[in-house]
This record gives C-alpha cells, sequence and structure tokens, in this order.
C-alpha cells in the first residue's frame, strides 16, 4: 500500500511537466504579448519604448527555450515568480485568496452531498415514487441550467425579493449559502443520478436477497449493506469532480463577488499575466491528482476487494 | 466483523466531522474583520458604491493594477483639470512660465498638510518629482517627463521644473492621476524607489484609506487636515463586484447607493431602472470619441472617394441612437468642443446619404455588375473587414449595423471580434482595414491625440498614409507642442485636426459619455471634468 501511494505521487512529476510545457506552449501560441496587455490594462499609450522596458523586466526578451527552463526551475524550487501586474510574488497572491475558494468548494461539497445522497438513495428505494420523480426533475435542471443564470435567480429570489442573504461578498455563513447552491447543483443532478442508479443495481444483487433470507432488518440491509455498497460511484464521481469544482468557482466567484482565485484567474487571463495563468494550471493539475488518488483510497476503504484487486493490476 | 464495521463508522463520522470543522475554520478565517463597525453600511454618512475591481495599491507613482478613482481621492496633483479645459492650481496656487517656454515656477499652496499631519513644501514636490524620473523610460508616454532637465525647490513653497525644449502641455499633463501626485513623506520605502511599492497611503486629497480588504471592499475616511471644503460624506465604501449583473442586483436592493462610470452596466438595465423613477439617473459630457478609423494604406481605401462613401453610407444619428440607447450622442468632430483649443474646429459634418455613397464609389471605379449584390473594379470585389473589440457590446453592435448599411451600398464588410489587447497589436502592426478607436480623452487631449497620430508604430501614422498632405500635417503636429505662442498654437490644432477629418481616414462616431445612477437620497453628484479622477468632494447623502 505505501509502496503503491509513493508509485502514485512520484507519478506526478512527469505529468507536472506536461501542465507546465503545454501551459507555457499555449500561452505563447497566443498572439497577445504580455507587456502589450499589461499597458493596455493600465491605460498607458504603448510606446515602442515602454514595451521594451516592460519586456526585459518581464523577460519576455529572452528565447523562449530558456524562459520555459527558467520558469521549470523556478517551479521546482516552489517559486511561482512575480505577477506582471501587482509585482508581487504569485505564491502569496494565490495562496491568499485560496482560502476563500476552499471554503466554497467545500460549502457546495457538503451542500451535494446532504441533499443527493438522501433523494439518491430514497429515489433507488422506490422507483416511480414521489421523490425519483423529485430526482428526476433535480437532475435535468441541474444538468441544463447555466449556473451563472442559477446564481442570478438565487439572488433575485432570496436576496433581493425575500432578503434572506446578502447579494455578494463573504464573511458570514449567510454568505456562503446561495453561492454554495449554485456550485452544488450540477453536483446533485450528477450525483443524484449516479446513487439512484446504483441503489437499484444494488436491491437486485444476491446479497441483499441472502441478507433477507437471513431474516436481517429491511432497515439494516439496506442503511449497512445497499447504502455502503451504492455509494461508491458516487465517490468516485466526487474525486472526479473535485478538481472541476475547483475551476468552477470561477464563474460563481465572479457572479457573488466571492474573492477566490478563481476570480484572480480571470483577471491574469486578460492581463496575460503568465506566472499567475501557469501557477493556477498547476494547481489545478496537482488538485485533480491528489483527488484522484485520494478517491482511489476512499475505494479501497469502503470496498476492500477493490484494494487487493487495483494494486495488484498497478 | 462487527468491531469493524463500528469502527468503520467511527472513522466515517469523524471525517465528515473533520470536513465541517474545517470549512467552518476556513469561514472564520475570512469573516474575522469583515463587518466592523466602520463598514456598517447602515451608516448615515457613509456612501456605498461599487466597482469591478479591487483599488490595488494606493500608490500615486504606478499604474496597475492601482485604480485611477482611488488614486485620486487620496493623491492631488500640482494642477487639476476643470471644465472646459481650465487648468485650475490645486496644490500649487499659481504659476509662471519663463518666455522660452523652458521654465515653470510653481508658487505652492501654503498651510496644506498631508493627511498625517506633516506639513507640505517645495522639499517633498521635488521629492516626488526626482523619484517618478528615476523611472523616466517607464512614464515616458508622458510627453513632459522626458524633457525634464531638473527639479528645484527653489524656497519652501516654490518649485521650479526645467524642461530641455519648451512643451507646452506640461501644465495639462500635470493634471493626470498618475505618475506625478504628491506622497507624503511618511509614504516613501527605504531609498526612496516608490516604483517597488509605497510604506503607507499618505496624500492631500479630501480622503484617507482607512480599511482594506483587498478584493472585497475599501473604506475611506474624510482627511480631517485637508486644506479645501471637507466632504460632508464621512466615509465611502467600495465594493468591489466585478459582475455588473451583480452590481446591478445589489443596487436594488439598495446595498449600493451609486453605480458610476464607463461601462459599468449594460445599457439596457440603466434605461430600465431610469424608466421605474425610484433613482437619479445622471449622464455626463463627452468624455472621449468612438472613432472610425480607415487604413488608407490599404489599397480599397487609398482612395479618398471610397472613404468617403463608407462615411456617407450610414445613418449615424439612427445608428447611435439604436445601439446606445442615446447614451451617446453623435459626434462630428473628432475631439468633442469641451477639450482645450477645439471650440472653434469646425470640420464639414457629413450627412447621411445613400445615392452619394453609391456615386462617390461608382467615380471611384468600384462598379456593381449586374446580378450582384457587390461592387467589383478589375474583377476584384470591394470587401473590406471591420475589427472591432469582442467584448465590448456598443462596438459589436455598431459593427454589425455598419455591415448591414453597406451592403445597401454594394461593399462587403467583414466583422472581425478580438480581444482588446489583440486590437491594440493590430492596429499598431497596420493589420486592420477598418477599426474602432476611442481618444484618451481628459486631461490628454488634444495633444495626446495628435502626438498619437503622428507616431511610429501606433496605427494612425501609417492609417494617414494616402493623404497628399501627410509630411505637412506630421510637422505641424511636431510644432504643436513648442509652440509658446497661444494664437498659433489654436491655428496649428484647426488645421491637423480640420485636414485629419475631412481626408476621411478618422471618421468620428459618438461622443463617449460616463453614466451614473444612484438611490434617491444621494445629492450633488457631480462628474468631474477629468476622465480618470473622482476625488467625491462635493457629494452628500440625506439619509
Amino acid at each position: 500500500m505505501g509502496v503503491y501511494i509513493i508509485k502514485r505521487i512520484l507519478a506526478i512529476i512527469p505529468i507536472f511537466l506536461l501542465a507546465t510545457l503545454l501551459t507555457f506552449g499555449l500561452i505563447h501560441m497566443s498572439p497577445v504579448d504580455p507587456a502589450e496587455a499589461y499597458l493596455t490594462a493600465a491605460h498607458i499609450q504603448p510606446t515602442d519604448e515602454i514595451l521594451a522596458q516592460k519586456r526585459q523586466e518581464f523577460g519576455l526578451d529572452q528565447p523562449l527555450y530558456i524562459q520555459y527552463l527558467n520558469s521549470v526551475i523556478k517551479i521546482s524550487q516552489a517559486d511561482f515568480g512575480t505577477s506582471y501586474v501587482s509585482n508581487k510574488p504569485v505564491w502569496d497572491e494565490v495562496s491568499s485568496r485560496m482560502s476563500a475558494t476552499i471554503q466554497l468548494a467545500l460549502g457546495s461539497i457538503l451542500t451535494a452531498i446532504a441533499v443527493s445522497v438522501p433523494v439518491g438513495f430514497l429515489a433507488g428505494l422506490k422507483k416511480g415514487g414521489g421523490i425519483d420523480h423529485l430526482s428526476r426533475f433535480l437532475s435535468f435542471f441541474g444538468a441544463s441550467i447555466p449556473s451563472f443564470w442559477f446564481g442570478y435567480l438565487l439572488i433575485i429570489f432570496f436576496s433581493v425579493k425575500l432578503d434572506l442573504f446578502p447579494v455578494e461578498g463573504i464573511g458570514t455563513w449567510k454568505h456562503l449559502v446561495l453561492p454554495s447552491v449554485t456550485l452544488a447543483l450540477p453536483l446533485i443532478a450528477l450525483y443524484t443520478r449516479l446513487l439512484r442508479a446504483s441503489v437499484i443495481e444494488n436491491l437486485d444483487k444476491p446479497y441483499v436477497l441472502f441478507a433477507r433470507t437471513r431474516g436481517l432488518q429491511e432497515k439494516l440491509i439496506l442503511g449497512k449493506h445497499v447504502l455502503r455498497m451504492a455509494i461508491s460511484p458516487m465517490v468516485t464521481g466526487l474525486g472526479m469532480n473535485l478538481g472541476k469544482l475547483m475551476t468552477g468557482t470561477i464563474i460563481v466567484e465572479a457572479v457573488f463577488s466571492w474573492p477566490g482565485f478563481g476570480r484572480y484567474f480571470i483577471e491574469a487571463i486578460f492581463n496575460r499575466d503568465v506566472p499567475v495563468i501557469q501557477c493556477y494550471v498547476l494547481l489545478a493539475a496537482a488538485l485533480f491528482i491528489i483527488s484522484n488518488l485520494v478517491v482511489d483510497l476512499i475505494q479501497m476503504y469502503i470496498d476492500p476487494r477493490i484494494s487487493s484487486k487495483g494494486i495488484t493490476e498497478r | 466483523m462487527a468491531v469493524q464495521r463500528k469502527r468503520n463508522r467511527k472513522t466515517f463520522i469523524g471525517l465528515f466531522a473533520a470536513v465541517l470543522m474545517l470549512s467552518a475554520f476556513l469561514a472564520g478565517c475570512t469573516n474575522n474583520t469583515a463587518e466592523t463597525t466602520a463598514s456598517d453600511p447602515e451608516s448615515k454618512s457613509m456612501l456605498t458604491f461599487a466597482w469591478p475591481r479591487d483599488i490595488g495599491e494606493m500608490n500615486p507613482h504606478i499604474y496597475n493594477p492601482s485604480q485611477l478613482f482611488a488614486q485620486s481621492m487620496v493623491y492631488e496633483p500640482l494642477v487639476g483639470y476643470e471644465d472646459g479645459g481650465e487648468l485650475k492650481g490645486y496644490l500649487a496656487e499659481s504659476w509662471e512660465i519663463s518666455e522660452n517656454g523652458k521654465e515653470y515656477l510653481f508658487n505652492l499652496r501654503q498651510n496644506v498638510k498631508f493627511s498625517d499631519g506633516s506639513d507640505f513644501n517645495a522639499e517633498i514636490v521635488k521629492r516626488n518629482f526626482d523619484t517618478v524620473l528615476q523611472n523616466a523610460q517607464l512614464h515616458s508616454w508622458l510627453g513632459f517627463i522626458s524633457k525634464v532637465e531638473q527639479t528645484e525647490a527653489v524656497d519652501e513653497y516654490k518649485f521650479k521644473l526645467t524642461l530641455k525644449e519648451p512643451y507646452y502641455p506640461t501644465i495639462q499633463e500635470l493634471a493626470v492621476v498618475r505618475p506625478t501626485r504628491i506622497l507624503g513623506a511618511a509614504g516613501f520605502p527605504e531609498g526612496d524607489d516608490t516604483s517597488k511599492g509605497v510604506a503607507k497611503p499618505v496624500g492631500t486629497g479630501p480622503w484617507v484609506l482607512e480599511e482594506h480588504k483587498v478584493d472585497e471592499y475599501a473604506v475611506f475616511a474624510r482627511n480631517e487636515h485637508y486644506w479645501g471644503e471637507l466632504p460632508e460624506v464621512e466615509r465611502i465604501k467600495v465594493k468591489v463586484i466585478p459582475d455588473a449583473e451583480t452590481r446591478v442586483l445589489a443596487f436594488e436592493k439598495g446595498d449600493l447607493d451609486l453605480i458610476y462610470g464607463e461601462g459599468v452596466i449594460n445599457i439596457d438595465t440603466f434605461k430600465q431602472l431610469e424608466s421605474t423613477g425610484s433613482y437619479e439617473t445622471k449622464i455626463s459630457e463627452p468624455v472621449a470619441t468612438r472613432l472610425l478609423v480607415m487604413n488608407s494604406k490599404k489599397e480599397q481605401l487609398s482612395d479618398e472617394r471610397v472613404r468617403q462613401a463608407l462615411h456617407y453610407g450610414f445613418n449615424k444619428q439612427a445608428m447611435v441612437e439604436g445601439v446606445t440607447s442615446g447614451l451617446e450622442a453623435v459626434a462630428d468632430q473628432i475631439l468633442s468642443t469641451n477639450f482645450p483649443y477645439t471650440s472653434d474646429i469646425d470640420a464639414a459634418a457629413v450627412e447621411y446619404n445613400v445615392d452619394k455613397a453609391k456615386e462617390l464609389l461608382d467615380e471611384a471605379g468600384w462598379k456593381l455588375p449586374e446580378g450582384k449584390a457587390v461592387r467589383e473594379k478589375d474583377g476584384k470585389p470591394l470587401e473590406i473587414e471591420l475589427m472591432y473589440n469582442s467584448t465590448e457590446t456598443i462596438q459589436k453592435m455598431m459593427a454589425e449595423t455598419l455591415q448591414s448599411e453597406y451592403a445597401v451600398i454594394g461593399v462587403k464588410l467583414n466583422i472581425v471580434g478580438v480581444e482588446l489587447t489583440t486590437q491594440v497589436e493590430r492596429f499598431k502592426a497596420n493589420e486592420f482595414d477598418l477599426n474602432f478607436f476611442s481618444n484618451y480623452g481628459a486631461p490628454y487631449d488634444p495633444h495626446t491625440f495628435i502626438n498619437i497620430v503622428a507616431t511610429e508604430g501606433f496605427g494612425f501614422r501609417e492609417a494617414i498614409s494616402a493623404y497628399p498632405n501627410k509630411d505637412e500635417l506630421l510637422e505641424m503636429i511636431a510644432k504643436v507642442p513648442q509652440t509658446t505662442d497661444e494664437g498659433e498654437r489654436q491655428e496649428l490644432y484647426s488645421s491637423i485636426l480640420e485636414s485629419l477629418q475631412e481626408q476621411g481616414a478618422i471618421v468620428p462616431v459618438s461622443y463617449i459619455k460616463k453614466i451614473a445612477i444612484y438611490q434617491k437620497d444621494v445629492a450633488d453628484f457631480k462628474f468631474p471634468a477629468n476622465r480618470d479622477a473622482h476625488p467625491f468632494t462635493g457629494i452628500s447623502l440625506n439619509k
């Protein structure tokens, strides 16, 4: 098990290298010059003199491969460079905004679990029942509605009309409710469906019949055995969505003026703040990799059959 | 087995509780100072408004990400720009310019104190200028910076600026929000290089930064040491709301007292809010002109008749009114008449006339072959590309309007939406046929605009390539800043601007204006003449 985890962690290195190369390549394929973008954003008339100075300051006057190597060497020393725009270390800029984003992501995961587990489970138990209809509605609604629009609807109804929650900003638990629900909706749609299908599938499994013939209480069978087995695909889904969730905060952060790093990233893109973009992409890659690893470990824990099979196969 | 299960359940519950606690902890991390008494939105004397970006570092000598309005609340210039281009003494009460136009002697205002109580004098002015001049290259877009030869504190309240050559816009350029506003001594970092940051935001302006939470809000309190009339409102809170729709919703809920600026909210939303009658609205004087630039270096556009036909060929009045719902006004001149030296300029206005447009195109040899919709000359169709900023709705809608209008006169207009930076780059590289551009506005114009026209590699100089009097125009433009005689200067401006416009490569479309919408209890809201500044001096609240 320990060896397996170390192997998985070591596999991060080539993936990181690939991610840096891709980000670097993509940024430099864009026709926009970061020095020019800086001046445009600063309302400065971009004279050749100022452009040359900025390019030199940003290290853009060096050949591309040197720029790339420099950035990789720096990153390997956990130095993400200095933001072109603010002139401050990128890591300081990003980490100071991280807690807000994590808070939002956790809020939405908890909301998603709190809604989709009971709804999905009950919908699976009583196919065609009222809750099943509700789950179907949630799934279609959640999967099809754009999250920014849903965010506005929530603000109009719960904030402007009913005055239950603040329109925007951060601070109290009340500030967290609407953005979390907005971000959670597509997750609810997905997990409810996953859990429902999985419950239905498990109810037909021989172990349920066996448990019933053994005379176990129905409550125990469903709560202990079926739910535990059925929740496995949902855990996988959750892990796979963790990275997506982080990136999904970008829109929600913009709509609710949530001061996280998703919003900061959007500004960085418009300003071609290359070091910030690179740092964000690397963090997102790290999150994808680590969350997948954690999910695998949780899966092994829930279902020991996976652990023996998974490790030997890998 | 049973023991194992029990343990599993415990671990699960433990994990869940840990997640909950972590999230509560993180929530705690970010809310500890969010609601302080200083930022109580119910406060009677606090005005709250929204801005799309964080105010940034409060440094008067740098650019991004500092927001101009915030810099103008805390820091003041020697000279200010007022309505109609009048230059008024701020930290300098008056000034004298030597006959050769090279020496500027500023008589500084006495009894001015910085917000920390320290004295304002010639020494600190010199220190500010010297710091800025250390990075002269970065500020070289501002004409007078590269011409400064010497700075001198003549006595306690006299500051002298000596230039290498006469440069008349110096006084006007001192009114810009950055980089020459004055920072107090306590604000200077070790070594005095403010381009690396300031120690403290200490200025002489009407406001002091009291509280700042990056990306959330900033609270400015009245500067009790302010030399001018103290603002009635005690505090101003700036909430950072990047999304325009959210800004409007927060305003409708009453969380905001004011929204103002350029393009800060959707035009339709503005009109709709205005029509409810529940709020006050205001539209500013023109702050800049939206221009359509035709690249006369391109073969089809090198013929003046084609350029004129494209000007005659669209209904400017209907387009501007339709697209901007009347928030912008039809522009007949390249620079609106509220800028210095522009009130007498009278380039011939072009009225919408489809027949005239067709006639001009015929004359230029672009004929409409039978059964075809696009004119041709020597077998080549009259196909032109218009580049616009894809994130700017007004440009996009205007581009679409022009496309359909030009189709009527037999011109095929291809419209291409690009990012702002790409638009600027392509303009500079001369890779365009038609492009939208707007001038910098007050206090930069008219001299900055004509300077841009003459600057190599900026776009305009190449765009006017087909002008027969191009060399003469460039000579006149080079002469303007060196003039010491007002009459001569006015004459030069008139000839330059009229000639630029009449030959059709620069078509004025509309005058851009700022908008403001505010709650009924906000009184005396005024748009400053300086496009970038907003010191909020006169504003009051009747809560």
